[in-house]
């Protein structure tokens, strides 16, 4: 069998991948939704729908994301870190340093050249450092998520926000609308405050390059353009950037089938 | 909220009125004031001498001094209560921990960079909850269990209350497990600076009975609360201006003051748009 599906279950939405031969054939994205193990199954049967296979022909299943558990059909579980790192390695084989901009949670990981994750730094404490304050902000402006680049692009005067706090930025942005500042300069506002807050993550860790920026956050190609010049780097963004992390549990449930055994001890969190 | 104390010269409160600040109203400091005025059957004209306090203290343009909230908070809450030796005020925006002696501020931290140890953490549970903020208190009396809230943001403890709901836990567990986040919290904020008794809660979180249970558990000290905990700023603020006024009387000085018309504050912004 040389079919291999990745199934990544987070907060936000749910991510699915099919690989053959370590090349991504299909993916799936659907809204994580109060029910992750309908989710899944959503997932599953697109994917399969796809691809014109049938479950038989999928040789295994890895399940990744805070709802793993829910992937009740997965062969086994794998870390969200790991898989992220599997996941970039397949798309970028040169990339030694990624980010990836959930929505419940920013992570930064360093890998080597096999894929194999050297060290990470995961913000998750606060919805400020995390996409989440885009969507919060998004939903202020009342603009849908997938207009929030194009808007933030058109930015003249991009206002500074004065808090660090997701709850707070969110009344700051009602004060402002209310000043008759422009939506373009709050969006932009945002992408900067998150950027910022990305930067001190990513410094955390050594960079090292070339870097790439994947999850829904990559999405957004002014977030993506001012953490580059914050970083003063270039970012490589993959071509379906929010499935890297379901590709990557793809690839280790290719590679655990061929027992392969190249599973590291997840290394200790620098992350505060 | 926007209050207005006033007092006459034996410390006597003559009226109290509080009003909505929020975004459009910061500007009417001059409306809560005519409210006063009125529930003391005075004019703006008969009140000596006015400080203004709180993050809008200077968009009252009548007042005629302005005094840090610190400073009012402290001398307001050891009027209530002379032996007060730390005072903790949560409101909707920050959170502050006090050292107080003689009724003089000594130390403070405060906390207003994140919204999950200030009382905005309980408005925005309240709302994924269903229920109303000044409900809070009651529904957790009646709770049988303390429901442990794992996220620390506020944006993703709402995201948990709402799981924790449809997992078909009791509201009532929930509010009291969110009472004690925000207490340990806050509680953690007050260990920063050593807390010695007498312990006065003020701020609008100190009107809810289960946030005093939580913060006396969190604490591990007796927690006394005044009356009306919302107002101890406004009337710290008037207990030093009669004190300022008094003491330039005495001297024989004459005090600057403001025009007393009561009109809505100008910014220096606007003047230039």
């Amino acid at each position: 069998m040389s079919w291999f599906m990745g199934i990544d279950i987070g907060s936000a939405y749910s991510k699915g991948a099919i690989i053959k031969d370590f090349q991504l054939v299909a993916s799936h994205i659907v809204i994580s939704g109060a029910n992750y193990r309908t989710s899944a199954e959503t997932i599953r049967t697109e994917l399969i729908r796809q691809t014109d296979l049938t479950h038989d022909d999928i040789g295994n299943t890895v399940a990744t994301g805070s709802g793993a558990d829910n992937v009740y059909f997965a062969g086994r579980k794998a870390s969200d870190i790991v898989c992220t790192a599997r996941g970039i390695n397949n798309v970028f084989p040169q990339v030694r340093t990624v980010i990836d901009v959930a929505s419940q949670s920013t992570r930064v990981i360093r890998l080597d050249e096999k894929g194999i994750v050297t060290n990470f730094a995961v913000s998750e404490k606060c919805a400020a450092g995390s996409g989440r304050f885009i969507e919060v902000i998004a939903n202020v402006l009342r603009i849908d998520l997938s207009d929030f680049d194009a808007l933030a692009a058109r930015a003249k005067n991009p206002i500074t926000f004065s808090t660090g706090c997701a709850v707070f930025g969110e009344s700051e942005a009602i004060t402002r609308i209310s000043e008759g500042i422009a939506k373009e300069d709050i969006a932009a506002g945002v992408n900067e405050a998150l950027a910022s807050k990305i930067s001190s993550l990513v410094k955390k860790l050594k960079l090292e390059e070339p870097c790439a920026i994947c999850g829904g956050g990559a999405l957004n190609t002014a977030l993506v353009k001012t953490v580059e010049s914050g970083l003063k780097i270039t970012l490589l963004v993959p071509p379906h950037p929010q499935v890297v992390t379901a590709l990557g549990a793809a690839i280790i449930a290719a590679t655990s089938a061929n027992s392969e055994p190249r599973e590291e001890v997840e290394p200790a969190n620098t992350g505060p | 909220m926007t209050k207005v104390v006033l007092i006459d010269k034996s410390d006597n409160q003559l009226s109290c009125i509080k009003g909505p600040t929020g975004p459009e109203h910061r500007r009417l400091a001059n409306e809560v004031m005519r409210q006063a005025l009125q529930q003391a059957s005075l004019q703006i004209d008969d009140i000596s001498y006015i400080i203004a306090t709180g993050y809008g203290r200077l968009n009252v343009p009548f007042a005629d001094r302005q005094i840090t909230e610190l400073s009012c908070h402290a001398r307001g809450v050891s009027t209530l209560f002379p032996g007060v030796r730390t005072a903790i005020d949560i409101g909707g925006q920050d959170a502050k921990c006090m050292r107080i002696h003689d009724g003089r501020l000594i130390s403070f931290v405060m906390n207003d960079k994140c919204a999950a140890g200030t009382g905005r953490f309980l408005e925005v549970t309240a709302t994924a909850l269903g229920i109303k903020l000044e409900d809070m208190g009651d529904i957790s009396l009646k709770a049988t269990k303390r429901i442990h809230i794992s996220n620390l943001c506020t944006i993703f403890a709402q995201q948990e209350v709402i799981a924790l709901l449809s997992r078909g836990e009791k509201p009532e567990n929930i509010v009291a497990g969110l009472h004690d986040a925000l207490a340990s919290r806050v509680a953690a904020l007050a260990r920063r600076l050593g807390i010695e008794p007498d312990l006065v809660l003020t701020g609008g979180v100190a009107k809810n009975i289960g946030m005093v249970r939580a913060m006396k558990d969190s604490l591990g000290c007796e927690v006394l609360v005044p009356e009306e905990p919302l107002i101890t700023g406004a009337l710290g603020a008037a207990i030093l201006a009669k004190e300022i006024y008094t003491k330039a009387v005495e001297a024989g000085q004459v005090l600057p003051t403001k025009s007393r018309r009561l009109e809505k504050a100008t910014f220096f912004a606007e003047e230039h748009r």
